[in-house]
């Protein structure tokens, strides 16, 4: 068994990391200058050189070589003990596997030690998000001023799960991302060395599928080497990574810019059968899309990665699209790629994606990715109306006057235009709002009350209780609340309290005594639909 | 049924190749993932793998060595097989703990040590995260597997240090081959085992066996049929007596879920093949009634309530929803 290539080609110097310069950089002026610290933080995505760089650091601190720029020079007994993993000062915890407390506890006890053969003993604690809070702590003091000997180098992936008191006391460094050239090249060279025949669009597509991480392109370069001996090349990479063919996508857009169900679906089922993995293809289409959707909003510069053939083809198909109704494509497939759950049908969420895709847009459809709630629309076919509902719709309130038999005269019609009780009830939580800052406990008077009506250039406010109409038109009250009122309406006003009878209609709480004798709909859906009979009408 | 041309497995040809390539060169790798829908076929190979490796015949793997047949028994001593415990349905920290320390050890009779962690989706968060040391730098000896259905169930970090073998459904036309041919199945049954299974011959041989799997399908689309024109009571009860089987709502979800996806394709008027091509009347009149819009609805509102029960909703409200509200009434 040989080595994978991600292992065999673990960069062995800091020239060889790649993509990673501001991080190199920083190592190396600081191993220049001697000025390394004790506890670092390495914290970046899969496979993106955090391990190597631990292990790098741990050579070249310790490497032999005279001239520091040199180190680590991967010749002297250090670097190659280092290179073989028998180096007994490098010491790699996994802390996904010791996670508790006695395993720090263990370390600290073995840290005061002098190292064995090196300048340094270099802990690495690789995974280390996953040490429990009581080993986190038990590290904190060792982590704050280990001796002199000690270096400690935690790497993770998850930055977020480390403890501020550790961060704290850490030089922390973020690993990005590889860029696409960047592993292009590099997997170019790797191939190069190991005698693989590839196409550079190959390696591409493999870049792209790996999201910036090294050893996951690695990985594949890997694979394919071992299943096309006779070289890597686009259709391989294709066929072993289940990716639909280019002309594939651009039929099922085509489907779904003509709204053309039938069609879709059959792009679909043919793209599985040739074998391409459906959640691929899902991820082929909304990239398709997205750039169409760049295209008709009009940005040029993201056809770069297209070629320059299909460029008129791109035009004319975003031209066929609305932006609106592509968004909303976008967003459909790209719930169906990145759907969790796996059926037994895995085309499933693809075809679903499609049919609500080339539905006509509804202008009050909810947007469909949104979780469905709990209780959906009745189904459309049944003739009855089938859902019962709770409450009658109640009015709003302040806006319906009240009929007349509380406040006297109330139905008069406002004889001046511009003072009409709809326009106070509209204003009425303003007049709170503004007597808020003034007087609260007018307000919460005000709050018992509503406008019943208005005569002439005076305000009648309706109150249920004789307490709270007494207090309200005690004169300081009054005076303050037409003060508000006329403020607000831009016209002087007057205010008068009045009593309102308790069984005056109420909207908010009282449901209204309809005719009961009439088939009411919730007793006809009772009837319908749950098989009530009705037995007594009171 | 050991046949030699390709590890003895029907279909995946590529894969075996792939295996098989890697061998033959030195080249196999420390870990692969093989995904794919459960019962398509990834434990046979990972099997036929360990087989291939512990075969002491020249042309692994032969079956019938004392290798071969150890692991065939499951008892060879240096093949590992860790599967989700069935107390708890969850594969947890202490059996990964065991074997990282197992296979730390030399192997005991051949040259390799062969580890199969079946359902890894099902390991905990700590699991997974104490099997990437071992996963990225094992011993020279050591050959991981991993099976689950789906690379991204699991964490990225583990997915980019094994080698992703994705197993793909098999074209129905192989699976009715190799029904008639290997299990001596009927050819209409089988034509019909080979539509319903979706690719995965795991599932057909076993409803050749056991016409119990047939036997129900045919009983759940019954009753959809007759909640499709019952009444809102009739509905209700009907949910109910459903809640009251909890091992078989999720089976019968997935017959329903089949249906209706047919229900939607017919009516979007795609010829495309259909999971149950033995009902196209029902499903054209089911389509003209409700039209692709509903029926793609319908789809969905399924795989919702499949999703909220294994969430572990309230299952008999979960399925009130569906059943009343969601399922479209057809007179």
């Amino acid at each position: 068994m040989v080595q994978a290539l991600y292992r065999k080609w673990r960069p062995q110097t800091f020239d060889e990391v790649v993509g990673q310069e501001h991080i190199v950089r920083t190592l190396r002026n600081a191993l220049t200058t001697g000025r390394i610290h004790h506890a670092y933080l390495l914290t970046g995505p899969r496979g993106t050189g955090k391990t190597t760089s631990a292990r790098l650091l741990a050579k070249a601190v310790n490497c032999l070589a005279e001239a520091p720029e040199d180190r680590p020079c991967n010749v002297c007994e250090i670097c190659q003990a280092v290179n073989e993993g028998r180096l007994m000062d490098l010491i790699e915890i996994d802390a996904a596997s010791n996670t508790g407390v006695d395993d720090v506890r263990e370390l600290r006890e073995r840290v005061g030690f002098r190292p064995n053969l090196a300048r340094y003993k270099v802990y690495v604690i690789d995974e280390v998000h996953m040490l429990s809070n009581a080993a986190f702590n038990a590290l904190l003091k060792t982590l704050e001023e280990p001796p002199p000997h000690a270096i400690f180098v935690l790497a993770t992936t998850e930055p977020q799960k480390i403890p501020a008191t550790i961060l704290s006391r850490c030089q922390r460094f973020d690993f990005h991302r590889i860029s696409l050239d960047t592993i292009v090249d590099r997997l170019a060279h790797i191939a190069a060395s190991e005698g693989i025949p590839a196409e550079r669009d190959a390696l591409a597509v493999i870049a792209r599928q790996s999201t910036g991480s090294m050893r996951d392109a690695e990985s594949l370069l890997d694979q394919l080497a071992a299943y096309n001996a006779g070289g890597i090349t686009v259709e391989g990479v294709r066929a072993a990574l289940g990716t639909g063919a280019d002309a594939s996508v651009f039929e099922l857009t085509d489907a779904l810019a003509g709204r053309d169900v039938s069609a879709g679906l059959c792009v679909i089922n043919e793209t599985i059968e040739q074998g391409s993995d459906p959640r691929q293809f899902a991820r082929q289409v909304v990239q398709h899309l997205r750039l169409l959707m760049l295209v008709g909003l009009g940005s040029e510069p993201s056809l770069l990665h297209v070629p320059p053939a299909m460029r008129e083809a791109f035009k004319a198909q975003a031209a066929r699209f609305d932006p609106k109704g592509l968004a909303r494509a976008v967003r459909l497939f790209n719930d169906a790629a990145s759907e969790g759950r796996t059926a037994w049908q895995p085309q499933l969420p693809l075809e679903l994606a499609l049919v609500e895709a080339t539905l006509p847009d509804e202008p009050q459809s909810p947007p469909p990715s949104s979780p469905p709630p709990p209780a959906r629309p009745v189904p459309a076919p049944s003739p009855a109306p089938t859902r019962p509902r709770a409450t009658k719709p109640p009015a709003s309130p302040p806006a319906s006057p009240p009929p007349s038999e509380a406040a006297p005269a109330t139905a008069l019609p406002a004889s001046d235009s511009s003072v009409t009780l709809e326009r106070i009830a509209g204003l009425w939580s303003e007049v709170l709002g503004a007597l808020h800052g003034r007087n609260r406990s007018l307000e919460a008077l005000l709050r018992s009350g509503r406008p019943v009506g208005v005569e002439d250039d005076v305000v009648v406010v309706g109150f249920e209780y004789e307490f709270h109409q007494g207090k309200a038109s005690e004169d300081g009250n009054r005076r303050l609340a037409e003060e508000v009122l006329s403020e607000l309406l831009a016209q002087k006003v007057r205010v008068r309290c009045a009593l309102v009878q308790a069984d005056a209609p109420s909207p908010a709480n009282r449901a209204p005594k309809s005719a009961s004798h009439a088939p009411d709909e919730l007793v006809q859906a009772a009837v319908n639909q749950l098989g009530a009979r009705v037995r007594d009408v009171e | 049924m050991m046949t030699n041309t390709n590890w003895g497995l029907i279909g995946h040809t590529w894969a075996v190749n792939l295996l098989r390539g890697a061998m033959e060169r030195g080249e196999l790798s420390h870990a692969y993932l093989f995904t794919g829908p459960p019962n398509v076929g990834k434990r046979t190979l990972a099997l036929a793998l360990a087989q291939a490796l512990f075969c002491e015949s020249d042309a692994p793997p032969c079956g019938v060595c004392r290798g071969c047949r150890l692991v065939a028994s499951g008892n060879h001593p240096d093949l590992h097989c860790v599967a989700p415990e069935t107390s708890s349905g969850w594969l947890g920290i202490d059996q990964v703990r065991d074997l990282g320390r197992q296979v730390s050890l030399t192997p005991s009779l051949g040259r390799y040590r062969v580890a199969i962690l079946d359902d890894f989706e099902r390991a905990t968060a700590a699991a997974a995260n104490a099997l990437l040391k071992t996963l990225e730098e094992p011993p020279g000896y050591v050959v991981l597997v991993l099976l689950a259905p789906d690379a991204d169930a699991l964490l990225p970090t583990i997915v980019s240090r094994c080698q992703v073998v994705p197993f793909r459904g098999l074209p129905a036309a192989q699976v009715e081959a190799a029904l008639v041919e290997w299990w001596h199945v009927e050819p209409e049954r089988a034509a019909l085992l080979a539509r319903l299974c979706g690719g995965r011959l795991g599932w057909a041989v076993q409803a050749a066996l056991d016409p119990a799997p047939l036997q129900f399908r045919a009983q759940q689309l019954e009753e959809l049929e007759r909640l499709l024109g019952a009444s809102l009571v009739k509905r209700f009860s009907a949910a109910a007596e459903m809640a009251r089987t909890p091992e078989t709502v999720q089976e019968t979800l997935d017959v329903w879920c089949g249906w209706w996806r047919d229900v939607m394709i017919v009516a979007g008027g795609a010829d495309i093949p259909l999971n149950n091509p033995d009902m196209t009347e029902r499903l054209q009149w089911c389509a003209q009634a409700v039209g692709v819009e509903r029926a793609a609805a319908v789809v969905q509102a399924i795989r919702d309530a499949g999703e909220q029960i294994r969430r572990n909703v309230n299952l008999r409200l979960a399925l009130e929803v569906l059943v009343a509200f969601d399922l479209p009434r057809v007179p």
